[in-house]
């Protein structure tokens, strides 16, 4: 199984890998089934969804459309409650920054809740360099932190793991045999992890979302491990993705009404923190100190690209993981990165900036659609698979031999009287291999296909052929093109024609 | 903190204040306009009109709550006055022989009397001073008690305010939790509790809000629904129908 970050392997065997574990697909395909229905059942409950999903895209387009005045909106009322806010352009720069405030605090060990902007600085690892202890808290983030993994599901982190597995790491981590079963597994991980929290200097957390008018942010948990994270240690440091800001605790009533339910059907999570700023004067528990690291990290360049903006409103609920069917097959770690499923085809090569290495990742799609179809704000993610598959085709990127292929489609394809003599040579070539109409060989160019179907041989007409009897039946029978279809077929006709002659 | 360490500090907040600016102007760059700097009209903030209009009796909004909280695996109880509720915890505490426990400093809670009423169990009283001492407290407590500010009948969820007197911790590290909440509190949907949280604090938010949903959960391994894995896995909503003076 690839679990690191950064794979040597190709999309391809990393698939095959996936494809050939027979507990992973099983455990995928239930979970994401559960998820599914979980959150059909809790927006026909909610009723009006598409009312709703269309507020929180309206809300969504028009933060990131002002994306300036918000956060520095943000900015100025979470300074005003105390927080010291961070800027960081990469990476890098949000990992300096983590380390220069775990010098300052002389930090023996760190207590996470989960944030996937954190797994994309790798900040466990660093951390770990420079002897602190940095412990995942969320009992899915635990387990696979354990095994030295990545998250496979950004909801379900572990769901590739079953309860034998569990159960040996968290024995290791014991020091005597635990048994398989969960109630125990749970009770070792809330005892092992309440005394972390105790002695942790500092607890990190990720951001749900961030509120510009009163500079709180936002955190949704099921197991009140956010909640221990921001109560317990003396400093808190905030990861954020620079995107994930909100209007007004009113535009968080529709998020927290769009979430929950998307990400695993339920109305609420049972725990949902708007934390703003340290502790008060008066307080006697939350952090003394709190640090907001708000994170660019290639968002940015989504910005102002017509395209690609609206990637940024995604608010990481996983119901595009849930709704793929080849997500559904492979699981997360065939992405290679951080983001799985549909959005993570979306986002790796987006954030990454590199087609060359991340490209690839949106060939992991049927652009069937079913993920836009999921999505709680509506991104058309399957229009941005195409989009990119274009830019690796315009960067030079694909292979030899596929560039080679099309140069000679586009030859074939460019004259109707070429065209019309391959396919005649393919009908008489074909005889070799095709049976019952169906070619089956498995080997040859079409092996990627046939190894697993039949591929159709080619028809004994053409529907070329046929096509002066279709129309002339057509025409006979008086059936006309429906007026909106027709001037849709002209306006298209009419564009093809303007960028001919661009 | 040492003085070196606040001396980083310092410098970190040195370099955000000069990166600041240049990162919101890329923002605007990317946008391909200048910066906006005056608050832009939101037209879409909120809930949708159809949502704005729902609305429940009194009664319906304290039934939907119960049977929502009741779903997720919590308890619920209605008590027409301070003297029934007061008993039924002092009963759950010697049902299930608790020995500490913690609370808000609250009106209602001293007019309880409960720490006369239950001699054998050492209570602790959030306040401003004791600080650690507290954090400790609570995450021995065997049952936590808070008052809270609101309760929404569509989600099933109590609202917890931290302050003076009322410390995050009673709501999260002991073993049971106990949420008192007058009916009156009730709200149809969240949007209510926003909007009077606005009212009474402006843009001013205390530390932290909690919005809690039962008790805490996790199907992280193979799916198996596990209650109470860092939050109180028992928790009751208790609601007190009588006014308080």
């Amino acid at each position: 199984m690839s679990t690191t970050f950064n794979p040597t392997t190709t999309i391809k065997d990393r698939a095959h890998i996936s494809l050939n574990d027979e507990f992973l697909r099983n455990a995928v395909k239930y979970t994401t089934e559960k998820l599914r229905t979980s959150k059909k059942l809790a927006s026909d409950e909610l009723g009006n969804w598409e009312e709703w999903r269309e507020r929180a895209r309206q809300i969504r387009l028009h933060t990131i459309a002002h994306l300036d005045y918000y956060l520095s909106e943000f900015v100025k009322n979470a300074r005003a409650a105390g927080v010291h806010v961070h800027f960081a352009t990469t990476a890098q720069e949000a990992v300096h920054i983590t380390m220069r405030i775990a010098e300052a605090k002389g930090a023996k060990s760190v207590v996470k809740s989960k944030s996937m902007v954190s797994e994309e600085l790798h900040i466990n690892h660093r951390l770990e360099e420079i002897g602190v202890e940095a412990i995942e808290t969320d009992l899915g983030e635990y387990i696979i932190q354990l095994a030295g993994e990545t998250p496979s599901h950004i909801i379900i982190p572990a769901i590739h793991k079953n309860k034998q597995q569990v159960a040996e790491l968290f024995s290791e981590e014991a020091g005597e045999v635990l048994p398989p079963e969960t109630p125990i597994l749970a009770g070792f991980a809330r005892a092992k992890l309440r005394e972390k929290f105790l002695e942790a200097d500092i607890g990190m957390t990720g951001c749900n979302f961030a509120i510009a008018e009163t500079g709180s942010m936002v955190l949704f948990s099921n197991e009140g491990n956010a909640r221990m994270v921001s109560t317990v240690p003396k400093t808190q440091i905030t990861y954020m993705g620079m995107e994930r800001i909100i209007p007004s605790l009113d535009d968080l009533e529709v998020m927290a009404t769009m979430l929950p339910r998307s990400a695993t059907g339920q109305k609420l999570t049972v725990y949902m923190s708007a934390i703003t700023g340290p502790r008060r004067q008066e307080d006697s528990d939350g952090p003394e100190e709190m640090h907001i690291i708000i994170l660019d990290n290639g968002r940015s360049s989504q910005l102002g690209d017509p395209e690609f903006q609206e990637v940024l409103n995604c608010i990481r609920c996983g119901a595009c993981l849930n709704a793929c069917p080849v997500y559904r097959h492979v699981g997360g770690h065939t992405y290679g990165w951080v983001y799985s499923g549909p959005i993570g085809a979306v986002l790796t090569p987006r954030l990454n900036q590199d087609m060359e290495k991340w490209g690839e990742v949106s060939y992991a799609s049927s652009l069937c659609g079913a993920c836009h179809e999921a999505c709680p704000v509506k991104i058309p993610l399957h229009d941005m698979l195409v989009y990119i598959r274009r830019q690796k085709v315009e960067e030079g990127y694909t292979p030899a031999s596929e560039r080679m292929a099309f140069k000679g489609f586009k030859y074939i394809m460019s004259s109707h009287r070429r065209f019309k003599r391959i396919v005649n040579l393919g009908k008489t070539g074909q005889k070799i291999i095709a049976r019952d109409g169906a070619i089956t060989s498995k080997i040859g160019p079409l092996k990627g296909w046939t190894e697993h179907r039949y591929a159709p041989a080619l028809a004994d007409e053409s529907f070329r052929d046929t096509w002066d009897n279709l129309s002339a039946e057509l025409h006979v029978n008086g059936n006309k093109m429906a007026p909106d279809v027709l001037k849709r077929l002209q306006e298209a006709k009419r564009r093809r024609e303007e960028k001919h002659h661009e | 903190m040492s003085k070196r360490g606040e001396e980083i500090i310092r410098e970190l907040d040195e370099q955000a204040a000069e990166k600041e600016e240049q990162f919101f102007t890329h923002i605007a760059n990317r946008l391909n306009r200048p910066r906006i700097i005056k608050t832009p009209a939101h037209p879409f903030r909120g809930a949708p009109d159809f949502w704005l209009a729902y609305e429940l009796s009194e009664e319906e909004r304290i039934g939907l709550f119960m049977a929502n909280w009741t779903s997720m695996g919590g308890h619920t109880q209605r008590f027409p006055d301070l003297s029934s509720l007061s008993t039924y915890i002092e009963d759950m505490a010697q049902t299930m022989k608790a020995k500490y426990m913690i609370r808000f400093d609250h009106p209602l809670l001293n007019k309880m009397k409960m720490e006369q009423k239950l001699p054998d169990i050492e209570m602790t009283v959030w306040n401003k001073h004791a600080e650690e001492e507290l954090l400790v407290k609570a995450a021995g407590a065997d049952i936590g008690i808070a008052v809270v500010e609101y309760a929404i009948a569509h989600t099933g969820t109590v609202v917890a305010v931290s302050g003076a007197e009322q410390g995050r911790s009673v709501s999260l590290l002991p073993t049971v939790f106990i949420a008192i909440l007058q009916a009156h509190d009730v709200k149809t949907k969240m949007g209510e509790v926003m909007k009077d949280l606005t009212r009474r604090f402006g843009n001013q938010l205390p530390a932290g809000v909690h919005f809690i949903s039962g008790p805490s959960r996790s199907a992280d391994i193979e799916n198996d629904l596990t209650i109470g894995v860092h939050g109180p896995g028992i928790v009751h909503a208790l609601i007190l129908d009588e006014s308080s003076p």
